[in-house]
C-alpha cells in the first residue's frame, strides 16, 4: 500500500507515492535525491537528519514520510538563497571554524536557523541548548557556537 | 616562542559542506546498484558448526550470498594472520562477519541476513585481562603458533605480544628510593565513534574493481583488497568521497574486500551502508581497556629516581595496530620526564571482544591518564605542588628520553607554565571546584608520501596528493605551503585527492602525519616548478635565474620590481611546450638515535620523532551530591612545531579537547560478563553535547623543530586528546577530596567514590 504524499520542498511542490513505513529522512535521500541530510543514527540522538517542518527543527529519522503531507520541509539545499549565495550562518560557520568534517553540518545549521528564527540574539547558553541535540565530534562545539553568534549578529544589523 | 594570531581561513571543500552537495559514501549511487547487509555472529565465543544459507536465499530480492567459502583462503593480519574475511571455523567476538548479502533492497538484504542459520557450539568468554594470561585460562586463538606472522611477536597463550623500555637499573633505584608510590589504574574501552557511518559501494568493470568507501587509509585499503582476494593492486582503484570523520575508526582495511567480493558474485555494483550499531560493532577502532600498574621512586626534593610499570591492554579476538601500540604504551608509561632508571612493561592481551585499534592518539590517553594522576599522588605524598613537580622533571632540550635519545630543543617546560597561567593556577575557588592538570608528548611519524603539483595556462595550480582528507583539514595546508614556495596565493590551488589512481602513495589520515609527510611531497615538487619557471622568466628576462624571486603572483628581477612577468603568462607559455608539472615525495626525517639494548618487542615504536609537547589546565566542580562532574573551563598550550595553519590547528585542539572530555566523563565501553557490549547506541554511549563543552583557549607554543615536516611543523591532531582525561582527572580528585581510578569517571564511580569516603571506608 502506498499513499500519494505531497508537500513543499524548500519553496518546490513535490509529490511522492510512499509506503507508509518509510522515513522522511528516506523519502528525500533516496526518493527526492535530497542526500544533503545525513543518517547518523536512526535514533533521534546524532541530529545530522535534521530537517525544518513548517519551520520547526525535527528528526527525520524518525517523522513518517506521510506525515508530511501537505506541509513545508526545508532541507540544507534549502538554505542558501536561490542565486547560490549563502546565508548568513553558512558563512559565518565557515568563518568561524565550525566545519570540519561536515557530517553533522547540515543539521547543525538546521538547527541554528531555526534558533535564530525565534530568538534573533542568544546568549551563549541559549546557543548551546538550542544545538546538544546535535552530535559533532570534530570541532568541540566552539567555532560553531561564535558562527551562530556572529551570523546573528550579522543579521540583527541587516 | 610566538603565540599565533588566527587568520581568516576558509576551506576549499567549506562551500560544498555548508550547501549540502557534499557527497559521503553513502550519498552514491549508480545504475544497478545493490544493497548489502552483515551477518554478525552475535555471541562472543563459540565453534561454527554449521552454516545454512538456503533461506536467506530462498527470499525475493536476493541477488546474491558471500561467506568464507567464497572467497580465496587466506589468512590476514598487521602482525599475525590471525583472521580470514568472514568466520568460518570460530566467532571470537559477537561482530564477527559470517556472511554478507546482497539484494534490491536494504530492507531484502537485513531481512535475509537475518535468515542465516547458525549451528553453533558455545565456548567459554574471555574478557578480564587478568584472568586471561592466568594459567590454564581458555584460549583465543587455540591453534595460532601456527598461523604466519612477525617473527618478533612470540605466540604464548593470550598474550599477543610483550614489550619493555628499559634503562638503567629501576628496582634498585625503587629499593634506595625515599619514597615509593604504588599504584593501579583501570581504564575501559571507548570509541572513536565518527557521526557518519561507514558506506562501502563497489563496482567491477571488466577485471577491475572501483571502491568507494568511508577509508582514512585508501591506499592501506587497496592492498588489503588485493591481497585477501589474490589480485593485482594495479586492478583496484579506491576512492574516498568527503569522509564524515574517522579519529582512527576508519583506519585499517576492513569491508572493502568483503563488499568487492560481493559485487563479483553479484555481477553487479553493491552498497553497504553500516547502521549505527553496526558502525559501534565494527573492528578495530576501539580504544584499549586497559590495567595500569606504576610505581615511581622519588628523592624528597621531587627528583623521579626511577619508574616501573606493568600494562594489561585489550587486543581483542584479532590483531591489527595493538603491537606497535603496546611499545608506544610502554614508552608513555615514562612520561615526559627526566628519569635516570626505566622499567616498563606492556602486554597485548588476547579476548573474546571487539579488536582494538588505532583512536585518536591511540593508548595515550588511558596511560596518561594514569600516569598524570600518579604524578599528583606523588606530589601530595611529598608535599610539593603537583605544578612544580612536573617542573622539576619534565624534559627540556639535552635530556635523555626513556631510551636514552637525546631530545632536542622543544616547548615542554613553556606549554606547561603557559597553561597553568592561563587557568590561573593556584587562584581561590569555590569549595567544589578545582583545577587540575596534566602534560604529556606524543610523537610525530615520518614516513614515504607523494604529490603532483600542475600550473595551468591560467595561472592556477593543481594539486594531486595522495594524502586522505577526513574532516580534519590538513590537506587544506597543502596549497599553503605550494603557494609560500611559488609566490602565489593558497586560494589559486585547487586539491584533488583520495583516489589511489591519481596521486602518489600515502600511509593515509593517520598518526597526525599528512602535513607533516605529505607537506614535504608537495614542498618537494613545488621547488622543482619554482626552479622551471626561474628558468623560463630568466630567459625573457634576460636575467640569471639566482637573481629572480617569485612573489605575489609575479616572476621578478629581485631589487627591481617593475622587470616582473606574471607567473600565468609563463604558465600558459609552457603549455606550448613543456608543460609545469612535477612530482614530490621528499626524503622522511630520520628517526632519532636511540640505545634500546635492554627492550624486547622493539618494533620502531621506541624512538620519538618530532615530539610534540602539551599541558591541558581544566577547571572542574563536582557535585557531591550527584556525583556528576563539570567541566566548566579549559586551558590548553600545545608545541607542535610550526603552526602552518592556525585556524586548522586550532580547530584540532578544541575537537581533540571535548573527545577528550567524553572519554574522562560519559563515554565508555560497558561490556557483558561474556565480553558483549551493552550500550552500542548513541542513547547509552554519550558523548559531548554543545549544552556540556566548556569554553576553552587554546595556545601554540611554536618551536620549530629542524627534523619534522616543512617549517619544522609537527603533527597536531592527535596530541590534544591525549591529556584531557588526566588534568580532569587531577582536578576531580582536587575538588571530591577522593581520586577516581577507573576511567571514565562517570558519575556513579565518583559519587560511590564520595559515599565511601563520607561513610568512612
Amino acid at each position: 500500500m502506498r499513499y500519494e504524499t505531497s508537500f513543499r520542498l524548500n519553496g518546490t511542490p513535490v509529490s511522492v507515492s510512499v509506503e507508509p513505513s518509510r522515513t522522511l529522512l528516506h523519502v528525500l535521500r533516496e526518493d527526492l535525491g535530497m542526500t544533503g541530510t545525513k543518517e547518523g543514527c536512526t535514533d533521534s540522538e546524532c541530529g545530522a537528519c535534521m530537517v525544518l517542518l513548517d519551520g520547526e527543527p525535527l528528526n527525520a529519522c524518525s517523522y513518517l514520510a506521510v506525515q508530511a503531507d501537505g506541509r513545508e520541509v526545508t532541507t540544507v539545499e534549502g538554505l542558501s538563497a536561490p542565486d547560490g549565495s549563502l546565508s548568513a550562518l553558512q558563512r559565518a560557520f565557515l568563518a568561524h571554524g565550525g566545519v570540519q568534517c561536515g557530517f553533522c553540518t547540515p543539521g547543525m545549521l538546521i538547527s541554528a536557523t531555526a534558533l535564530l528564527a525565534r530568538d534573533p540574539d542568544p546568549a551563549e547558553e541559549t546557543v548551546r541548548a538550542a544545538l546538544s541535540g546535535n552530535l559533532c565530534r570534530c570541532t568541540g562545539y566552539q567555532g560553531i557556537v561564535q558562527a551562530v553568534r556572529s551570523a546573528a549578529a550579522e543579521i540583527r544589523e541587516g | 616562542m610566538a603565540v599565533v594570531e588566527l587568520p581568516s581561513f576558509v576551506r576549499q571543500d567549506g562551500r560544498e559542506k555548508v550547501t549540502g552537495t557534499a557527497r559521503y559514501s553513502a550519498d552514491l549511487s549508480t545504475p544497478g546498484l545493490l544493497h548489502a547487509a552483515v551477518r554478525l555472529g552475535g555471541v562472543a565465543h563459540a565453534r561454527i558448526r554449521g552454516i545454512e544459507t538456503a533461506r536467506a536465499r530462498a527470499l525475493p530480492g536476493v541477488v546474491a550470498i558471500v561467506t568464507q567459502a567464497d572467497v580465496p583462503d587466506l589468512r590476514y593480519g598487521t602482525w599475525v594472520r590471525d583472521r580470514t574475511l568472514f568466520a568460518s571455523d570460530a566467532i571470537r567476538w559477537e561482530g564477527e562477519i559470517v556472511a554478507m548479502v546482497a539484494a534490491t533492497t536494504e530492507a531484502i538484504a537485513r531481512e535475509a541476513a537475518a535468515l542465516i542459520e547458525l549451528d553453533l557450539e558455545p565456548l567459554p568468554p574471555v574478557v578480564d585481562l587478568e584472568a586471561a594470561i592466568a594459567p590454564g585460562a581458555p584460549l583465543v586463538h587455540p591453534g595460532w603458533a601456527a598461523y604466519d606472522g612477525d617473527a618478533r611477536i612470540p605466540r604464548e597463550g593470550n598474550v599477543g605480544s610483550r614489550h619493555t623500555i628499559v634503562k638503567g637499573d629501576a628496582e634498585a633505584a625503587l629499593a634506595g628510593a625515599p619514597v615509593v608510590v604504588r599504584e593501579r589504574y583501570v581504564a575501559d574501552g571507548s570509541h572513536a565513534l565518527p557521526i557518519e557511518p561507514r558506506a562501502i559501494t563497489a563496482e567491477w568493470q571488466g577485471d577491475r574493481v572501483t571502491i568507494q568507501t568511508s577509508s582514512q587509509v585508501p591506499y592501506l585499503a587497496r592492498t588489503h583488497v588485493a591481497s585477501t582476494l589474490g589480485m593485482p593492486e594495479g586492478k583496484v582503484r579506491v576512492i574516498v568521497p568527503h569522509l564524515g570523520g574517522g579519529f582512527g575508526g576508519k583506519c585499517e582495511g576492513h569491508f572493502e574486500p568483503h563488499v568487492a567480493a560481493l559485487a563479483r558474485i553479484a555481477r553487479r555494483p553493491v552498497r553497504l551502508a553500516f547502521d549505527r550499531r553496526e558502525e559501534f560493532l565494527a573492528p578495530d577502532h576501539h580504544r584499549e581497556r586497559m590495567v595500569i600498574d606504576l610505581a615511581t621512586g622519588v628523592d624528597h626534593d621531587g627528583t623521579i629516581l626511577a619508574r616501573s610499570a606493568r600494562i594489561l591492554i585489550d587486543n581483542g579476538a584479532y590483531g591489527a595496530d595493538e603491537p606497535y601500540l603496546a611499545q608506544l604504551a610502554a614508552v608513555f608509561a615514562v612520561g615526559p620526564y627526566r628519569i635516570p632508571a626505566v622499567a616498563t612493561e606492556s602486554l597485548v592481551v588476547y579476548t573474546t571482544t571487539q579488536p582494538t585499534g588505532s583512536v585518536r592518539g591511540p593508548v595515550a590517553p588511558q596511560v596518561t591518564w594514569a600516569v598524570e594522576q600518579h604524578m599528583d599522588v606523588v606530589a601530595e605524598r611529598l608535599g610539593i605542588d603537583p605544578l612544580e613537580l612536573r617542573r622539576r622533571n619534565i624534559l627540556v632540550e639535552g635530556d635523555e628520553g626513556p631510551v636514552r635519545q637525546r631530545i632536542g630543543a622543544n616547548g615542554a617546560k613553556t606549554a606547561l607554565e603557559r597553561a597553568a597561567e592561563m587557568i590561573g593556577w593556584g587562584r581561590p575557588l569555590p569549595a567544589d571546584e578545582a583545577i587540575g592538570i596534566a602534560t604529556g608528548w606524543w610523537p610525530s611519524f615520518p614516513g614515504p608520501s607523494g604529490a603532483v603539483v600542475k600550473l595551468n595556462a591560467d595561472g592556477s595550480g593543481t594539486i594531486v596528493t595522495g594524502a586522505q582528507e577526513c574532516g580534519t583539514g590538513s590537506v587544506m595546508a597543502l596549497p599553503i605551503l605550494a603557494a609560500e614556495v611559488l609566490g602565489m596565493r593558497p586560494e589559486e590551488f585547487t586539491l584533488l585527492y583520495q583516489d589511489t589512481d591519481a596521486g602518489g602513495w600515502d600511509a593515509g589520515a593517520s598518526g597526525s602525519q599528512t602535513t607533516f609527510n605529505n607537506g614535504r611531497a608537495v614542498v618537494s615538487a613545488a621547488t622543482e616548478l619554482r626552479e622551471r619557471l626561474l628558468a623560463l622568466a630568466a630567459e625573457r628576462l634576460e636575467a640569471n635565474p639566482a637573481d629572480l624571486e617569485l612573489t605575489d603572483g609575479v616572476a621578478r628581477v629581485k631589487g627591481s620590481p617593475e622587470a616582473a612577468i606574471p607567473i600565468a603568462e609563463l604558465a600558459a607559455e609552457a603549455q606550448g611546450g613543456r608543460l609545469l608539472i612535477a612530482d614530490g615525495s621528499g626524503d622522511p626525517p630520520a628517526v632519532p638515535e636511540v640505545d634500546a639494548g635492554g627492550c624486547v618487542g622493539r618494533l620502531g615504536g621506541e624512538s620519538f620523532a618530532a615530539p610534540c609537547y602539551f599541558t591541558q589546565a581544566v577547571r572542574v566542580r563536582v557535585d557531591r551530591a550527584t556525583g556528576v562532574v563539570r567541566v566548566l573551563e579549559v586551558a590548553a598550550a600545545h608545541e607542535s612545531g610550526t603552526i602552518v595553519n592556525p585556524i586548522g590547528a586550532e580547530g584540532q585542539v578544541l575537537g581533540g579537547i571535548v573527545m577528550g572530555i567524553g572519554q574522562a566523563l560519559t563515554e565508555g565501553t560497558q561490556l557483558t560478563p561474556d565480553g558483549r557490549q551493552r550500550n552500542a547506541d548513541m542513547l547509552d554511549y554519550k558523548l559531548v553535547t554543545a549544552a556540556d563543552a566548556p569554553p576553552m583557549r587554546v595556545e601554540f607554543v611554536q618551536v620549530p623543530d629542524p627534523n619534522a615536516g616543512p617549517r619544522g611543523l609537527k603533527g597536531v591532531a592527535e596530541p590534544p586528546a591525549v591529556p584531557t582525561p588526566g588534568a580532569i582527572a587531577n582536578a576531580i580528585a582536587r575538588a571530591a577530596g577522593t581520586r577516581i581510578r577507573l576511567l571514565p569517571m562517570t558519575a556513579e564511580r565518583v559519587w560511590a567514590d564520595l559515599a565511601d569516603v563520607e561513610a568512612g571506608r
